[in-house]
């Protein structure tokens, strides 16, 4: 899976250029191009011209001087400031340019310290087909996520799309120092399995997890199995006790995980992580 | 007729230097982004090209490379039209020199936006004669 092209979305609320920056070690992964967005959301009522016309200048203004410093470092960078849907300007962006990676950030509450995914968000996960990562650079007051991709926690739930987080994370191995890789069995996966039932499960996904790792080991990667029981707060955990620096996980079209992850107990798991969230599809 | 290619994805930009080209007695041609550039540049091969850095698709940096690197198109002279810094273009053109080992002569003039409108005129009239 190459990492090309980077479409970086921000509504200059979370995002700002060191949280770009904090990206810039995707070089060593192959990014060669960056494109710059910014929606100015068109909602009657919402934004009069005036302000419509300052808050793209405004973008325009930031996104020049980025582009600078991008350009100045030999990277390609283009930039799009638009109006209207933000999901369906993003869908349309990524179809254009043919985006590997979207970073996208979570929004903050007005009035309110805490952060949450909003409706948008989980709208445009639930429609995209490549990677988002829902980046966390501020991570608390004076504290800041600057190597997001040096210790990742992947979660796997062995589906598919859980292979394609692999995957993506294989295309990483120049820039990560160490991969946790965990799987949660949910109690409903243990519900009526007797003791020796959960033994048999419990092995069976001891020894996946080994096989994964072997696998990542002879790609280059140090990899680490965890076997946790619960539901998926349990991922926030983990990353915790093993110091992660982002959470990677696939989006599993139908099962539960998708809901947890992209309904409201994930959106809730999502808000009060402090860490990036790699979501591939 | 002397052809002009103005590459730019700003409708008000290519609006106005399209009128400036054409009140200057040449023909102009529009491309919103390097790839299209590249393409009208093949097709049409202007004596001109007036060249925005910041642009979707391919940036005016790359298309300026390619331009320049391709042997039947290289002497097309090349006027940069931009709100990016004149210095960052130079910088990283010297960073993108290293890595490819390969250096490309300076473009024939550099405006940094907004342009003046006489400034535009004078340059493209000292080019094209």
């Amino acid at each position: 899976m190459e990492i090309k092209k980077m479409l970086f979305v921000t509504n200059f609320e979370e995002l700002w250029f060191d949280a770009l920056r904090s990206l810039m070690s995707l070089r060593k992964a192959g990014l060669e191009h960056v494109v710059l967005m910014h929606v100015v959301e068109r909602k009657i009522g919402y934004y009069t011209t005036e302000e419509k016309r300052r808050l793209k200048e405004m973008a325009e203004v930031r996104f020049i001087d980025w582009a600078q410093s991008l350009f100045e470092e030999g990277l390609e960078c283009g930039s799009y400031i638009v109006e209207g849907n933000t999901v369906r300007k993003i869908m349309s962006i990524i179809e254009e340019e043919g985006v590997n990676l979207v970073v996208i950030s979570r929004q903050k509450r007005s009035g309110l310290e805490k952060f949450y995914i909003d409706s948008k968000t989980i709208e445009f996960l639930r429609k995209t087909t490549i990677p988002v990562l829902v980046h966390k650079y501020n991570v608390g007051p004076g504290r800041v996520n600057d190597k997001p991709f040096e210790r990742p926690l992947l979660a796997t739930d062995w589906s598919p799309q859980s292979n394609r987080a692999v995957e993506f994370l294989v295309a990483l191995k120049g820039i990560m120092k160490k991969l946790q890789v965990i799987h949660v069995v949910t109690e409903k996966a243990m519900a009526g399995l007797g003791k020796r039932g959960l033994k048999k499960m419990e092995r069976e996904n001891r020894r996946r997890l080994g096989e994964l790792c072997d696998s990542l080991e002879a790609e280059g990667i140090e990899a680490e199995p965890h076997l946790y029981i619960g539901d998926v707060t349990q991922i926030e955990n983990a990353a915790r006790e093993r110091e992660a620096t982002l959470i990677a996980t696939g989006t599993t079209g139908k099962s539960a995980w998708q809901a947890r992850w992209l309904g409201s107990p994930s959106q809730r798991l999502a808000e009060v992580s402090e860490l990036p969230t790699l979501l591939v599809p | 007729m002397k052809k002009v290619l103005i590459v730019d994805d700003d409708v008000d930009v290519t609006t106005l230097v399209s009128k400036l080209v054409e009140r200057s007695g040449y023909k102009a041609m529009v491309a919103k982004n390097g790839v299209e550039g590249m393409d009208k540049v093949r097709e049409d091969k202007p004596d001109l090209i007036i060249l925005d850095i910041l642009m979707p698709k391919e940036s005016g940096i790359r298309m300026y490379r390619e331009l320049k690197t391709d042997d039947p198109l290289k002497d097309i002279p090349v006027i940069i039209l931009s709100a990016i810094a004149k210095r960052s273009f130079f910088r990283s053109q010297k960073v993108l020199d290293e890595f490819a080992g390969q250096s490309v002569p300076e473009p024939e003039a550099y405006i940094e936006k907004p342009e003046e409108p006489e400034e535009l005129i004078e340059l493209m009239k000292k080019i094209l004669g």
